[in-house]
This record gives structure tokens, C-alpha cells and sequence, in this order.
């Protein structure tokens, strides 16, 4: 049943793939700029428009194909120990143009749910533009928050906090 | 489903003669006293009459304004709670004891097994009549639980009773807020995978997805007049506050900070303005925003953190501010600034909502990694469980019915 639907779908989506490729325009010539490996200010990577979303239930979903990105508490930054993981995904992108990628945000307990939810937006925004520095077409990149909602490690101390701060990837097709 | 149960309460609810000639004599004492209240004049029969004068009795006592007792009290009550086939009729009568001024009189009628709700309308009434202020025990909480194993959203009486669960999106639920009329609650859920903010209709079930942009689609709140939606939404990259009108759908941004994420938007009383969190400072704090934009006004200097506002109808705004390791919940009056501090305890308070009496709020309380909802009192009673007895999960974002 599955598979009869597979080359249909897979056609489809890659004309709307196609479609939205010719469709996405960088206005500043993305932030290619980076590639070096350093992400410029955060004037430079927050403030480019999200692309389109997927149409509910329409993707297949690859999960814990990467490693997760770790963040320090209450920040955003992708930090120096955790870049090359986004380059592997990057260079994975680079190599599989049909894939598209979720970057998760997510946050561990301490504060407030609703903010939680905002910076752990914050992180799935910076490593997309990590990404997008790295050549990666932005309407490749869907972000996704959890806050606090999707905790990796139940533990409530300082080891299972740092577990929590974390961007996962889940490629879709 | 719900609503069939809710009409059914309200449709019953009949008013004496007598009202016309009571007293408009009040109780007027200072923040903190409280009036003794003589219940022992009340009879009472079967099971509907006991499980309204326990009810009463401890509507009473959480209303703030009253020591119920079983004897001489200040007040007294008269009449009855009996069974009436598969009702409970009950008579309430409510007397000054020094010159036995009748202060009111009410008659009720409800299906036996919602004699507590019974006793809700009339506690309300009592208070009302007494005090001159708003009561609060036949308001609703709606708030998210654990018990299936996901988030969903749940409702509760204001004293626990009747408790349901209104969601079964198997994934998770964030935030919900009720409607100015207390009839919709709107909050976000993963339910298509991706955090959107869905409207759903209490009586009826329905819902109607209300945001999905691409991002972050989070934090919603209805204004006062019903008419828009201040929410969060990183559509355009980053966090930011945007108010959506619900008929026309347009979409107004508020702030522009990209370097900060904003959350947990509230309106004022007025709908002119929202508060909400912002981390420009570089540390969430509460701002205030015109509702068609402009410059946002830093509204807490004081402390590293201070969250989750909510703007009551009294004009104050609740919200949880970090002392030390710990959140307590706070009260500041925007106009002067004044700020109260209305939780100290060795536990997290966060999530604050006000009821609708203008004197207490819901939050949630942590200690030990358990959440529950607990009633706080900010004229001075200790804070009190929401559930009399304890349920399987983690319950939290407590949200009071406006009405």
C-alpha cells in the first residue's frame, strides 16, 4: 500500500521542490559569507523569512541520523565544539538534495515554559543559519520548538540539564 | 458533551422574592479579617443536602472573606438542601446575627449530582451579598496534565470538582487561555507536529487552527473584546509578538528585536495594551507594548528573571519573578510600579492567572520536580491545592475562567 504511493509522492515532491528552489530568493545573498565557520552578529543570522512549511502528515521522517548541537544555559550561540556536527549535516544536505531538514530547539526545565518556547526557537534559528552560512538553501530548513516540553534526559541535575539544551535533526523527504 | 452539563446549571438557577427587601449593608473590614458565618441553622437531608452544605462550607472558607463555624457567628444562615426526586432543592437565608437584618435569600434547584455546583452559585451569592465583592467558586480552571502519559488540556470546577479532560491530541499542549466570555480556550499543541495555535469551542469540542506559519507559532491570548490574537511567531526569523485580527486574519508585528525572543503576551483590561517577556536586557523581563505597536516600556528592573504575566481585571499584573534559585509569584501595579511579593516558600510558584474575584491567582507549584495547581490568596490566607486529593501526573499553566 505504501510503497504503490512512493514514486507518486516522490514526484510530487520533487517538482515542489523545483518550484520552491526557483521560488526562494536570498536577499542578501544568504549568509555565505560564514562558510569559514564563523557565524557573524546575531543582527546577521535572526530576521531572514522562514520558508514554507510542509504539508501536515505529508513527509517521511528520519530521526537520530546526527549528532545533537549543545548549547550553554540560557544562550543561543552554537558554540565552537559543536559546529562541525552542523558541517556534517551540511555536507549530508549537500550530497542528498532531496532531503529537507527539522531542526529541533529544545531547552531544559529551568524557566518558563511560554520563554522556553522562544529560545528554544532561538537555537533551531541558529543553527539554520549556521547551515545557510554553509551553503544550505534556507527553504531547505524547517525549524521546530519544544522548550521544555521534550526533555532527552529525565535527570534533574547539571549533566542532564546540559543533555537537554540541545538542536536535534530529522531529515524528511 | 460539556456544555449540555453546564446549561443544565445555569438554566435552573431561580431568585426569590425576597431579594428586593435585603439590606445594603456591607461587611467592611480590613484585608486579612475575616467574618464568622453561621452554618448550623442550614438542614439538610440525603446525599445532595450534605454534599451541598459541605460544599458551601468550604466555598466559604476559600472565598477569603469568611470564618464558617457551627454556631454564634457573625452571620447566619437559614433554610434547607433536600432531595427532590433526582434534584436537590436548597433555601439560603442570610441574616446579621446583632439586629438580624436579612442580607439575602435565594432558592435553588440542580440534579443531585451537581449539588456542589449548587453550592458554588450560592457561595458566590453569599459573598456577593455580604461583601460586595465578586466570588469566585463557580468559575472554572482550565490547565495541563500528565495523567494520560502526554499534555493535554484539562478543566476543573474552581474547588477541583468535575474534573475532564478537554484535549486527546496525543502529543503536547502548551499554555491555554481562556476567551473574554469563558466560552473559548486557545492555546498551542503539536497535534499536526509543529507548535500552532488552535481556538477550541468548550460546549461543542470544535476547534479551528488559528496559526501555523512556518517557526514558532506559540503564547496566544485573546483580547478583551474578543477580536484578536497577541501570540508569538518566528515566521519572519526570530520570536516576535504579533497580534492577529480572528475575522479579517491580519497580522500587525509589534516588536522588532532581533536580537531578543519574546514570549507570554497578556492584554490589559482595556485591550490598549499588552505586557509581555522580553530578553533584549539580556535576561527575560516584562515590557509593555501599545496593541498597534511603538516603543515597548521596561515595566520590572529588580531581579534576574521575572515571567509568565498575567493582566488581571483588576489592573495588576501576576507574574513569576527568580528569587535566589526559585520563581515566587509577584504582583505589580503598572501605574505605580508598587510590587507585592505574594509566595514565600521553599517551592516554585510560576504560571500565575488571577481569578476573577480580583484576590486570588492559580499557579503552579514545584517542589521536588512534582507540579501541581495551588490557589493563592493575595490578602494573606496560605496557598491552598487546587484537587482536595491527589491525581496520578504533573498538572501545571493554570488558567482561571474569567467568569
Amino acid at each position: 500500500m505504501k510503497k504503490r504511493w512512493f514514486p507518486v509522492v516522490m514526484m510530487g515532491l520533487v517538482v515542489a521542490i523545483a518550484f520552491t528552489g526557483c521560488k526562494t530568493k536570498r536577499k542578501r545573498g544568504g549568509l555565505n559569507d560564514n562558510v569559514g565557520g564563523v557565524v557573524g552578529s546575531e543582527l546577521d543570522i535572526y530576521g531572514d523569512p522562514l520558508g514554507a512549511r510542509p504539508l501536515d502528515g505529508s513527509m517521511q521522517e528520519f530521526a537520530n541520523q546526527f549528532m545533537p548541537v549543545y548549547f550553554e544555559y540560557d544562550s543561543s550561540s552554537v558554540g565552537p565544539s559543536e559546529r562541525v556536527k552542523v558541517e556534517e549535516v551540511a555536507s549530508y544536505m549537500r550530497s542528498n538534495p532531496t532531503m529537507d531538514i527539522i531542526v529541533e530547539g529544545h531547552c531544559d526545565e529551568r524557566g518558563s515554559r511560554e520563554y522556553n518556547m522562544a529560545l528554544g526557537e532561538r537555537r533551531a534559528l541558529a543553527v539554520r543559519a549556521y547551515l545557510i552560512g554553509l551553503g544550505i538553501d534556507g527553504g531547505r530548513i524547517q525549524t521546530k520548538s519544544y522548550g521544555e516540553e521534550n526533555p532527552a534526559s529525565m535527570t534533574h541535575d547539571e549533566d542532564g540539564w546540559a543533555q537537554n539544551r540541545r538542536s536535534e535533526f530529522v531529515l524528511f523527504y | 458533551m460539556i456544555g449540555k452539563m453546564t446549561r443544565y446549571v445555569f438554566g435552573l438557577l431561580l431568585v426569590t422574592g425576597l431579594s428586593a427587601v435585603h439590606a445594603q449593608v456591607r461587611v467592611t473590614k480590613s484585608a486579612g479579617e475575616k467574618s464568622t458565618i453561621d452554618l448550623s441553622g442550614l438542614e439538610v437531608t440525603g446525599a445532595g443536602g450534605q454534599l451541598f452544605y459541605q460544599t458551601l462550607e468550604r466555598d466559604l472558607l476559600r472565598s477569603g472573606w469568611f470564618t464558617p463555624v457551627r454556631g454564634a457567628g457573625e452571620f447566619r444562615i437559614l433554610g434547607s438542601a433536600t432531595a427532590d426526586g433526582r434534584d436537590v432543592k436548597a433555601e439560603v437565608r442570610v441574616y446579621r446575627t446583632g439586629d438580624q437584618r436579612s442580607m439575602m435569600g435565594k432558592a435553588y434547584r440542580e440534579q443531585v449530582a451537581n449539588a456542589d455546583r449548587l453550592a458554588h452559585r450560592a457561595a458566590d451569592d453569599i459573598v456577593e451579598a455580604l461583601t460586595g465583592h465578586k466570588g469566585m467558586a463557580s468559575t472554572r480552571l482550565a490547565m495541563v496534565g500528565t495523567l494520560s502519559g502526554k499534555k493535554e488540556v484539562y478543566l476543573s470546577d474552581a474547588d477541583g470538582g468535575h474534573m475532564l479532560q478537554l484535549t486527546r491530541d496525543n502529543s503536547v499542549s502548551i499554555a491555554p487561555k481562556w476567551g473574554p466570555l469563558g466560552d473559548k480556550l486557545i492555546y498551542t499543541s503539536f497535534l499536526k507536529k509543529f507548535p500552532d495555535v488552535y481556538l477550541i469551542d468548550v460546549a461543542s469540542g470544535s476547534r479551528d487552527r488559528i496559526a501555523n506559519y512556518p517557526g514558532l507559532n506559540t503564547g496566544a491570548d485573546i483580547s478583551p473584546n474578543g477580536q484578536d490574537v497577541a501570540l508569538i511567531l518566528s515566521k519572519d526569523g526570530n520570536p516576535e509578538l504579533y497580534v492577529k485580527n480572528l475575522a479579517s486574519g491580519q497580522l500587525t508585528r509589534l516588536t522588532r528585536s532581533v536580537r531578543a525572543a519574546e514570549a507570554s503576551p497578556s492584554w490589559s483590561p482595556d485591550g490598549s495594551q499588552i505586557v509581555y517577556v522580553s530578553d533584549q536586557s539580556g535576561r527575560p523581563q516584562l515590557y509593555t507594548i501599545s496593541r498597534s505597536g511603538g516603543q515597548p516600556r521596561r515595566l520590572t528592573t529588580r531581579g534576574t528573571e521575572n515571567v509568565s504575566p498575567d493582566w488581571g481585571a483588576n489592573g495588576k499584573i501576576a507574574y513569576a519573578g527568580k528569587f535566589g534559585p526559585q520563581y515566587q509569584i509577584c504582583v505589580i501595579d503598572p501605574r505605580t510600579g508598587e510590587i507585592n511579593q505574594i509566595t514565600r516558600e521553599s517551592a516554585d510558584y510560576e504560571d500565575p492567572s488571577w481569578a476573577p474575584d480580583g484576590r486570588h491567582i492559580a499557579a503552579t507549584r514545584t517542589q521536588n520536580y512534582r507540579s501541581s495547581i495551588y490557589i493563592l490568596d493575595t490578602m494573606g490566607d496560605r496557598p491552598v491545592p487546587l484537587m482536595r486529593f491527589e491525581i496520578k501526573g504533573d498538572w501545571f499553566s493554570p488558567a482561571w475562567s474569567p467568569k
